[in-house]
């Protein structure tokens, strides 16, 4: 497609100061014009929500009579009344550090295998993105079973080679692990994000690369890297929010638990059972402000650290 | 709709300002008294937990009802055990629960505490709701802390020991003798061990089953709960961890990893699967458990027994689930008269045909008995509740916060012992701590 | 020989080689799909103890029986979950692309801020809004209709899709937009030719992300959706599993098996929409 085929074009003269303005005014109508929607969205049914959720956070609140006023108790009780908490911190970090990178790097691995042209090519990005599509159905805690289970197929293949497996969901020291792989098996939406970055890289940057007799190593750190950075970015910062807000594996696989002995407690499953089982809404709301806090304290760092290493197609 | 949006915006923030949530506020109750007569007629909104096959039972009911009540429409609302809990919440929060609402004895007190739920005493005097077939100590599971009736029991489930009768036999030692405690209990399967098939343990690990202990513990005459705090004495519990402990040196049992990964649903359990000799189930999980191992290890039969009594009396308590009204409910004549019904309709009780516990309607029950057409697991079902009702079971009052925090602590606590190495005293004391500091301010 | 330097450079083995990694590495991530597809073949009460994906007692009983589901059938769950599934994608679609456009090339007042809001509401768990959003729409009387779950995708309240057409409308070069204002387009103009249309690997993206997860959310359902006729899919299967009384594995398997179909259907139409960005973008 080609932009202004019928149009007649005006000459371009030198903006006077007045018109300039008024291009600013303009160009603020349009914005907040396209804008429209999520700020009636944000007014309508995000912000009261989310105020209040921050209201309840210094409450006492049980779902069912009126929250009462306790100030910051629910955040000192956090670091000083409860273990429960400090596990669960402990359990989420070990999380992140482990599966983001990991899926990140996957994803971006398939991303390059399927790009290529190749017969049934939507087939297999079809059939590599199944996984994700049952990640989160109630019948993966039966799936993941038959794999990581005592008598699942990990430990029939171990058996082949003489070793005999206990069961690893079932174990305090490899449950988390079990859902880091299921975390990395479910690559497909960061896989797809990446795929449609890499149709984006010009293919001229490669045959001028190719003419300049650079491999394919050096073609993938100087033209794919850069030009995937803004997606990298992207697939960091949302894989990292993810990560750190993870429910549905635990809360399936463990069934609500975050069992054996705690070691797949998840924050968010953790706020979870203290808001909607333990009825402590306003405890669960204080713990969700402070992963507010601390992600939003990495959002930042990642923004700020964008400028020396995310390219974007928009810089002049 | 964008006005109405924004009066709705409006209304959040007030909300924020004032610092309520929805419509139910102690002391602010309408209903208060309710005697439940009046005309029935219009809506009415119904809720309960279970799959497909319940579901389809309870629709039977509903439509037995509309049929009795020209006039009368029902909306049935059903979820899944978690699920429905989690939603009920939600709608708790926003005075908007279901005007006939399933609850269970464990999880009654949660609701009753916070002002929710009507008594319902003054319908059962005006007559509009008739319980004079249920027996009274099992009424009884349907009362607050506070001794008023919250809830109908309907259906009354209990433990059972679900035995492999095939594997019991074929290991020589046939079923555990008539009145077997937990003494007895250990013994039978120490010597069913040596004749189990390879790979397949005697006993599921049972020390983090938070029933096996409430009927260890009934057994012993201790009661579970004084008020807001555990009652048992914290040597009650070492002991019954102890005794766990000595079945798995012994090699008898699953190993704790196994026990730890195997699911709720009964189609899952090793022992429906023919891969334990015994294990403690529901009674009622007879019928899906003897069905999952008709087809995976065909022939083998399962039965299931009492469990283990104890120098004080039996060990079996009943779990019972019923019927509330909340105090939000705006049609509470035919809230009542729906309860009503179910309670006491002889073709409806023939419909739902005990499908959540055994039915608490003697006449029902005796019926139900008394019809050759009954599938014979459903009716060992029944014979076992009449066997263990005739023995007075003890009645738990749960106090609010038991589900939250009673069961998965025990879990933990039990769990600290055969993972992490603590002692079963150390566990017994961190989780007594621990579960009475939660209950205390639930 | 691989390793060798006379590397064979026959293209039919290189592609024969790469099929055949492709394939045993999907063997291998596939297997629990396909212990489950064999699984719904299989009598209900023989679904576990085999590590086997193939049936041995072929049967598709589980199909009949899970399609009629109580006094309803999976017909009804499904054209449930079309409606609001399709609704929500267009939602997205629109107001998140619109959002993303004034955010991406737009200079306004309070940007940053509203920027920053925007990633915001992205922090937040959402269960803690679950109950006050409840509430809400209560008020509003919603309940038991889908505007819970369809209008907020209108509003643009996901923002994490927002920001993800953000990151893709930044990777187009400014000299297009810049061409265009030359010959005369407004900003709807450059929205409607250029943006729109060179960002159709990022629509697409959108638009699959949200099928998704619309099908597969259990949540707002459960909460929003109570009477059965309103079911979607998600809610059928969860329908099939109870732990306090009967469960329903073949059933559950086979639907679950089914209910893949339609976001595998939509997948390979959304990835054509991907292979065409490149066509455009190879305008260039």
């Amino acid at each position: 497609m080609t932009a202004g085929t019928a149009t007649p074009v005006a000459p371009p003269v030198p903006a006077p100061v007045a018109a300039r303005t008024s291009r600013r005014t303009h160009e603020a109508i349009a914005a907040y014009g396209f804008l429209s929607p999520w700020i009636a969205g944000m007014l309508l049914l995000t912000v009261g929500p989310m105020v209040y959720s921050l209201y309840l956070s210094f409450t006492r609140y049980n779902l069912m009579t009126p929250a009462q006023w306790v100030g910051f108790d629910n955040y000192v009780r956090m670091f000083t009344a409860d273990p429960r908490y400090l596990a669960s911190v402990s359990v989420t970090l070990r999380y992140v550090a482990i599966s983001v990178p990991l899926l990140l790097v996957v994803s971006l691995l398939v991303a390059m295998l399927l790009n290529k042209g190749m017969t049934f090519l939507a087939g297999y990005r079809a059939a590599f993105y199944l996984p994700s599509l049952i990640a989160s159905s109630v019948a993966i805690a039966v799936l993941w079973r038959q794999v990581f289970g005592q008598d699942g197929i990990v430990n029939e293949v171990l058996a082949l080679v003489g070793i005999e497996g206990g069961s690893w969901i079932g174990n305090p020291r490899t449950a988390l692990s079990t859902l880091v792989v299921l975390h990395v098996w479910s690559f497909g939406s960061t896989m797809i994000i990446f795929l449609a970055g890499l149709r984006q890289v010009p293919k001229e940057y490669y045959e001028a690369a190719a003419v300049d007799g650079a491999g394919a190593v050096r073609r993938f750190v100087h033209i794919t890297l850069p030009m995937l950075t803004p997606l990298i970015f992207f697939n960091l910062l949302l894989s990292t929010v993810n990560a750190f807000q993870a429910f549905t594996p635990a809360y399936v696989i463990s069934g609500g638990e975050g069992g054996p002995l705690d070691s797949t407690l998840f924050y968010t499953l953790y706020l979870y059972q203290r808001g909607f089982a333990n009825l402590e809404m306003g405890y669960a709301s204080a713990m969700a402000w402070m992963l507010v806090v601390v992600l939003a304290l990495f959002t930042a760092g990642l923004f700020a650290s964008a400028r020396f290493w995310v390219h974007y197609g928009d810089e002049r | 709709m964008f006005t109405r949006s924004l009066a709705a915006c409006a209304l959040a923030l007030g909300l924020l300002a004032t610092g309520c949530a929805g419509g139910t506020s102690i002391g602010a109750n309408p209903n208060e008294g309710a005697t439940g007569t009046g005309e029935v007629a219009g809506n009415l909104r119904m809720s309960w937990w279970g799959s497909g096959p319940r579901n389809e039972v309870t629709n039977a009911v509903i439509d037995l009802f509309k049929a009795a009540h020209p006039g009368t429409t029902v909306e049935g609302e059903s979820a899944d055990f978690q699920a429905y809990f989690e939603r009920l919440n939600v709608q708790a929060s926003s005075g908007n629960m279901p005007c006939v609402t399933q609850m269970q004895g464990r999880q009654l007190n949660d609701y009753t505490t916070k002002n929710v739920l009507l008594d319902l005493q003054p319908m059962i005097d005006s007559g509009a709701i008739d319980v004079s077939d249920v027996p009274a100590e099992v009424l009884d599971t349907g009362r607050g802390l506070d001794g008023k009736l919250y809830m109908i029991p309907y259906g009354a489930a209990y433990d059972a020991m679900t035995v492999n009768r095939t594997l019991a036999e074929k290991a020589g030692v046939g079923l555990p003798p008539e009145g077997y405690d937990w003494d007895a209990f250990a013994d039978w399967v120490t010597r069913a061990q040596p004749g189990l098939p390879e790979g397949v343990p005697a006993v599921n690990l049972g020390g983090s089953l938070p029933n096996n202990f409430i009927s260890y513990a009934a057994g012993r005459g201790e009661s579970l709960f004084a008020d807001r705090q555990l009652g048992f004495s914290e040597d009650l519990l070492v002991e019954f961890w102890d005794m766990w402990e000595r079945l798995r040196a012994a090699g008898v049992t699953t190993t704790a990893e196994a026990t730890a990964e195997e699911p709720n649903q009964t189609e899952q359990r090793y022992v429906a699967q023919g891969r334990v000799l015994v294990d403690n189930l529901p009674g009622n999980a007879l019928t899906p458990a003897q069905k999952t191992l008709d087809g995976t290890q065909p022939g083998q039969q399962l039965v299931t027994l009492p469990q283990p009594k104890g120098p004080a009396g039996p060990g079996n308590v009943l779990f019972t689930s019923g019927f509330s009204i909340p105090t939000n409910c705006d049609n509470i004549p035919t809230a009542a008269a729906f309860v009503d019904f179910w309670m006491n309709d002889d073709a409806g009780a023939k419909a739902f045909l005990s499908a959540n516990g055994a039915v608490t309607n003697s006449r029902h029950l005796q019926q139900q008995l008394d019809d050759p057409n009954l599938p014979a697991l459903k009716r060992a079902e029944l014979d076992l509740y009449q066997r263990i009702v005739a023995q007075n079971p003890v009645s738990v009052v749960y106090p609010p916060g038991y589900h939250a925090s009673f069961e998965g602590a025990f879990v933990r606590a039990y769990e600290s012992v055969v993972f992490g190495g603590t002692s079963t005293r150390d566990a017994a004391r961190a989780f007594i701590t621990e579960v009475n500091a939660a209950l205390a301010t639930t | 020989m691989i390793f060798g330097r006379r590397r064979s450079r026959n293209p039919l083995v290189l592609a024969l080689a790469r099929h055949a990694l492709l394939v045993a590495i999907l063997v291998v991530i596939l297997y629990p799909l396909l212990w489950m597809v064999g699984a719904s073949f299989r009598p209900s009460n023989e679904a576990f103890g085999t590590l086997s994906v193939l049936p041995g007692n072929l049967t598709t009983e589980n199909y009949v029986e899970g399609w009629s589901f109580g006094n309803l059938n999976f017909s009804r769950f499904f054209l449930n979950s079309v409606v609001i599934t399709l609704l929500a994608v267009v939602g997205n679609v629109v107001a998140c692309s619109m959002a993303a456009y004034a955010f991406a090339r737009l200079t306004f007042p309070f940007k940053k801020t509203m920027f920053a809001l925007m990633l915001g509401t992205m922090l937040l768990p959402y269960h803690v809004t679950l109950v006050p959003q409840y509430v809400l729409f209560n008020e509003l009387a919603w309940i038991n209709t889908i505007l819970p779950l369809v209008v907020p995708k209108f509003l643009a309240t996901d923002a994490f899709f927002i920001f993800l057409m953000v990151q893709f409308i930044r990777t187009l070069p400014h000299e297009l937009d810049d061409a265009a204002r030359m010959d005369g387009c407004g900003h709807i103009g450059i929205f409607r030719r250029i943006v729109l249309p060179l960002s159709i690997p990022a629509l697409g993206t959108t638009a699959l992300f949200t099928f998704i997860s619309t099908w597969n959310d259990f949540l707002g359902p459960l909460l929003y959706l109570v009477r059965p006729e309103t079911w979607t899919v998600a809610q059928g299967l969860n329908g099939f599993l109870d732990a306090t009384g009967e469960s329903a594995y073949g059933p559950l398997f086979a639907m679950a098996t089914l209910s893949l179909a339609p976001i595998v259907g939509f997948f390979l139409v959304a990835q054509r929409l991907l292979i065409e960005g490149i066509a455009t973008s190879g305008l260039k």
